[in-house]
């Protein structure tokens, strides 16, 4: 299996050249590269996970260790990355597919494939690079697609966003090449692992190369203080890039890094445990309070992921910290598999909520919530879904954020931390009702006007969205032991043995 | 051996198979959904007859299997048969009722899945999976309301994030139980209310319990929900499923999973007496049928929470005694008021007049509701109310505060029922007494589908009523923390009092008969020779204008008009506000998010380093 590793990022860079340069010729290239391309990788994750235990090394170039000293450059799959690459490639998959038929009023669509693609590339080989500068490159490969992405439409709005993404963007990288370069300047070497064993150095040097990646990482996973740009770029993209970006891309390059970095680098800190876990509350409850007030239906979206994210950054927080002050193993294995899940659940929820809106804005015209109503029964597949999607992002049974908004506020009341269970709660009740607002102004209500324009929407978006929401039921599934081993565990697992990941990859 | 998962699983599973039956077959939807309801009908009656005890659920997947377990006892018995037998009239009712009308997508299903989610809920051993079929109902309450227009999309958004919020809430409650017992298996869990952990856990259930029951200050949904709902899920959620499950959870908090202090109980005491009182207020001034029944349904509720709180055997019996009484009235009422707007098409008292000729049957069966519902012997609500007003003087001779204001807590009770019966004087008079408008002349009496149920629930009412002390509390009521509380003294020996009543109707018939009363004069009123206009028809909510006219009262009644005491719109008002806050903050200008940057940056710093 190992051998298959570099393909993750062999085969969306390489389909992005093609596509660049056959695309010309052939009619609808990209689009048929794109989908394929993303199937295989689909394939290929999952016969990682049902097939493969444990960590995963190729070593790019082969080159042997000198001594204990890696040289080569480590492509590394663990537990956490396979979910992380699970998330790219479905999510990645079902949006591309919404795409095919969503950009046919762009004049350079054929770019807009070559882009998805290398965005891809970027995130996969995030997430499979074991090598912190590799995960600088990668990170910015991604990042400047997405750029270019947010701005795809060249309307006004969508340049001013995307220009502020790239000043608060480059930004981030500044931060994150300086801390790499203190960490290289402090152990000599740039591999994860070989890092993780050099370290035990100087307790004030780790602290403030730590608060620089988290600064720098933060704005990317769009943390509270650091998640201005977020509500801006995700509202402006185009829909399926915005499900991409909240879905997909704040994980991979944001909140992956941060848990990578805090659980497998640095050796795990109370200060920055806490730091982590009190951020995550605050994006949590800032996100959900700016999110409740929106009339623009992706800009509210936009916000949720913030406060979502806070979730997530709970669920694993309180899991580092349980770790660090030798609390119950249990509980905090618990906790991060509540966030964990609470991941795998937001991709897939936010990312068809952002399909919905994306079709609502193309069969109608506008997201402004106060144009629209009396949409469900125009749009019977649009309203369904984006109600069942609804009802996962506000955890209500029987979908699947329902389960993991329940084991984070179970861990978090066992670990003790009743506050941030009391927000989670809070938290629970405003999403609730920002979702319903959406709903009652979309779906219900009295249509506003006739809907002049009023175009249908084409069967691959249908597909796609019914596919999500199917997800959103069967996610659920994730909570049940077998499956869970399967799919969550093993990250957790990864998480949780803090110091098995460098003894795994250099042996 | 009884088939429990059959119970909760079959009406899920067939309710997901009705989706896919087209909308157009709404007939065939229908009946499939009766039949359901009658086979559930009856594994509920075998569930009855089961031997109480813990029940492992068959099941395929062994993963779960810890959480499938049935805690069959007197109580989840209780609530069972009501359940499936209320689930069974309306589905009866519904199957005429949304005969020929642009109705709620999807009905039927949402329906039976309501079915097997309740039954889940009352049977629940395990807390995990109690919320999971509580978390759906709430789901299945949004689904059954129509948002067709400004004010139904409001009411079923407003019902629920209320729900929703308080299943949320519950989560917290049950992450706190489970931190303080280690388990969570409903039979093995006993809390007592002190400590701080305790007290948080009692206030999310409670808020939980409540919400769904539809109490002061958690109220508010119930009179919107059940004003632009169709009449059939107003009596079916609201009306009768919500408020056994509701109470049923109430019941668990009191009975089983907490022994309360005296603090818990003067807190419920006062939320009980607070709702009897405030939500017949509102009832009285209600112009809008519907409306009205809806505060009434809010009302109600402090009896049971006030039996409920008592902690008494007796109490607990005559909470859980009018919990039944309720759904049986309350459910019938709304399926008669459906009935007059199926067939009138007119939501306001005022409108309507002089139909009890034209529907004779509604007019009695809402008739006996009415009485009902107001404590008028033999009827069932007199007994129950009978039962609490007993209970709370057996309950003044405790040690203490809460104890010694019995008084108090008794004569709000009965003040609270007075009112009930002033407003239900003009809901009869108004809507089927009176002048008879012409414009209803070719009104008929609804549909057999239709009226069956309500006759059944009327008469299940006088039963309940007359042969409560012999029949219904011996066999229904009979089981751990409240049997025996039906051989107390001095309570009301309902049948021989019915057998007096029923003489004296006779003989006031006889009288009526023999005598020359019947041979009246009957006239317009004279006015002075003019003829009568519609203006001088005195309608029947003008004899109650002026209680909003009272000072004090006006007062409060105006803060309720501008919505001060509703719990949404003040926590919409709270959230609002910090939204303002924070999104002045967020003006979109670059250089102040680079602030925020290098600001957050400099804190972290500055703190951890």
């Amino acid at each position: 299996m190992n051998a298959l590793i570099p393909l993750y990022v062999i085969v969306p860079l390489a389909s992005a050249f093609i596509m660049a340069i056959l695309g010309r010729l052939i009619k609808n290239f990209g689009k048929a590269v794109l989908i394929l391309e993303l199937l295989f990788l689909t394939c290929l994750t999952f016969s990682f996970i049902l097939n493969s235990q444990g960590t995963l090394v190729y070593k790019v170039g082969g080159f042997p260790d000198t001594g204990d000293i890696p040289i080569a450059i480590y492509m590394v799959i663990d537990g956490l990355s396979k979910l992380l690459l699970l998330i790219i490639s479905v999510v990645g998959l079902l949006t591309a597919l919404f795409s095919s038929s969503y950009t046919r009023e762009y004049t350079a669509e054929r770019k807009f494939y070559v882009l998805f693609s290398l965005m891809i590339a970027g995130m996969n080989g995030i997430v499979i690079s074991g090598d912190i500068f590799n995960i600088y490159v990668f990170l910015e490969i991604a990042a400047i697609s997405s750029y270019i992405l947010v701005a795809f439409g060249v309307e006004k709005h969508q340049l001013e966003a995307s220009f502020k993404y790239q000043v608060l963007g480059c930004l981030a990288s500044l931060m994150i090449l300086l801390a790499i370069g203190f960490i290289y300047w402090g152990t000599g070497t740039l591999n994860i692992a070989d890092i993780s064993r050099q370290l035990p150095y100087s307790a004030h040097f780790v602290k403030f190369v730590s608060i620089l990646f988290l600064v720098g990482f933060g704005l990317k996973a769009a943390i509270f203080p650091f998640h201005s740009w977020l509500p801006d770029a995700h509202s402006s993209a185009p829909s399926p890039i915005s499900a991409m970006l909240s879905g997909v891309l704040i994980k991979a390059i944001g909140i992956y890094v941060l848990f990578r970095i805090f659980f497998s680098m640095f050796a795990l800190s109370y200060q920055m445990s806490v730091t982590f876990t009190v951020l995550g509350t605050l994006s949590m409850v800032i996100g959900g309070l700016m999110a409740i007030g929106q009339w623009d239906f992706k800009r509210l979206l936009a916000f949720h992921s913030i406060s979502q994210m806070g979730y997530v950054i709970v669920g694993v927080g309180i899991g580092m910290i349980l770790l660090t002050t030798g609390g119950s193993k249990t509980i905090a294995a618990f906790s991060i598999f509540g966030g964990l899940f609470h991941m795998v659940n937001h991709s897939v929820f936010k990312g068809l909520l952002f399909l919905n809106a994306g079709s609502v804005e193309y069969a109608t015209g506008t997201r402004d919530l106060r144009k629209l109503g009396g949409l469900a029964e125009k749009m019977p597949i649009t309203a369904s879904t984006s109600m069942v999607a609804s009802f996962a992002i506000s955890g209500i049974p029987p979908f699947n954020g329902f389960f993991s908004k329940l084991i984070i506020i179970v861990a978090a009341v066992s670990a003790q931390y009743y506050w941030v269970a009391l927000f989670a709660v809070i938290v629970s009740i405003i999403t609730i009702s920002s979702f319903m607002k959406v709903q009652k102004y979309v779906f219900f209500n009295t249509p506003k006007r006739s809907y002049k324009n009023f175009r249908a929407i084409p069967l691959p978006m249908k597909f796609s969205m019914i596919i999500m929401a199917l997800l959103c039921l069967l996610l659920s599934m994730l909570v049940l032991s077998p499956i869970r081993d399967i799919f969550i565990t093993p990250a957790v697992d990864a998480l949780i043995n803090t110091l098995q990941y460098s003894a795994a990859v250099i042996g | 051996m009884v088939n429990f998962q059959m119970m909760i699983f079959f009406p899920m599973l067939a309710g997901i198979i009705l989706f896919l039956i087209p909308e157009t077959l709404k007939a065939v939807k229908g009946i499939i959904t009766i039949l359901i309801s009658v086979y559930i009908l009856y594994l509920a009656f075998s569930v009855f007859s089961a031997a109480s005890g813990l029940y492992q659920m068959q099941c395929t997947i062994p993963y779960i299997s810890s959480y499938l377990i049935l805690n069959v006892d007197g109580l989840s018995k209780l609530i069972v048969i009501f359940l499936s037998l209320f689930s069974f009239l309306f589905a009866l009712y519904s199957y005429g009722y949304l005969k020929g009308k642009q109705s709620v997508e999807c009905y039927y299903s949402y329906y039976v899945i309501t079915i097997g989610a309740a039954m889940g809920a009352a049977l629940a051993e395990n807390l995990l999976f109690f919320i999971f079929c509580w978390g759906i109902l709430g789901l299945t309450l949004y689904k059954l309301i129509k948002g067709h227009n400004e004010e139904s999309s409001s009411a079923a958004k407003k019902a629920f994030i209320l729900i929703g919020g308080s299943d949320s809430i519950l989560i917290l409650g049950i992450g706190l139980i489970f931190k303080l017992t280690g388990t969570y298996n409903i039979s093995a869990i006993n809390i007592s209310t002190s400590g701080a952990l305790a007290n948080a856990a009692f206030l999310c259930l409670l808020i939980a319990a409540l919400t769904k029951a539809g109490a002061i200050p958690f109220h508010t949904w119930v009179p919107d929900y059940v004003e632009h709902a169709p009449a059939s899920s107003s009596a079916f959620l609201p009306a009768s499923l919500d408020k056994l499950l509701g109470i049923y959870l109430l019941a668990r908090i009191c009975i089983q999973l907490f022994s309360l202090t005296a603090w818990a109980t003067m807190l419920l005491m006062i939320i009980g007496s607070l709702t009897i009182i405030c939500a017949v207020m509102m009832a009285l001034v209600q112009h809008n049928y519907k409306k009205l029944l809806g505060y009434h349904a809010v009302s109600q509720v402090g009896y049971m929470v006030t039996g409920l709180a008592l902690g008494t055997p007796l109490g607990i019996a005559a909470g859980l005694f009018h919990l039944i009484n309720h759904a049986l009235y309350k459910g019938g009422l709304f399926l008669s008021a459906g009935s007059i707007e199926k067939q009138t098409g007119e939501e306001e008292i005022d409108n309507l007049g002089g139909l009890s000729k034209l529907m004779p049957l509604t007019f009695f069966s809402m008739l006996v509701f009415a009485l009902s519902i107001s404590g008028i012997p033999p009827f069932n609500g007199f007994y129950s109310k009978w039962m609490i007003y007993r209970g709370i003087i057996d309950f003044g001779s405790g040690p203490d505060l809460v104890n010694k204001l019995w008084i108090l807590w008794l004569g709000l009770a009965v003040f609270g029922s007075v009112l009930t019966l002033a407003s239900f004087i003009k809901l009869i008079s108004g809507v089927f007494l009176g002048r008879f408008n012409q414009k209803f002349a070719k009104i008929k009496e609804v549909k057999f589908t239709m009226w069956l149920p309500q006759l059944i629930l009327a008469s299940l009412c006088i039963f309940f009523g007359v042969f409560a002390a012999t029949a219904i509390l011996p066999t229904l009521f009979n089981f751990a923390p409240i049997s025996g509380a039906q051989n107390l003294d001095g309570l009301w020996q309902s049948p021989q009092v019915s057998i007096l009543i029923l003489i004296s109707i006779v003989l006031g018939f006889v009288i009526y008969a023999i005598g020359n009363i019947g041979k009246h004069r009957r006239e317009d009123s004279f006015i002075g020779g003019e003829n009568i206009q519609d203006e001088t028809n005195f309608a029947p909510s003008d004899f109650y204008k002026t209680i909003t006219e009272f000072k004090l009262i006006a007062f409060f009644y105006n803060a309720a008009r501008k919505k001060w005491f509703d719990i949404y719109y003040l926590g919409k008002g709270f959230i609002l506000g910090l939204f303002n806050i924070f999104s002045a903050c967020h003006t979109g200008i670059l250089s102040t998010y680079l602030v925020w940057v290098a600001a957050g940056l400099a804190i972290i710093l500055l703190i951890l380093i």
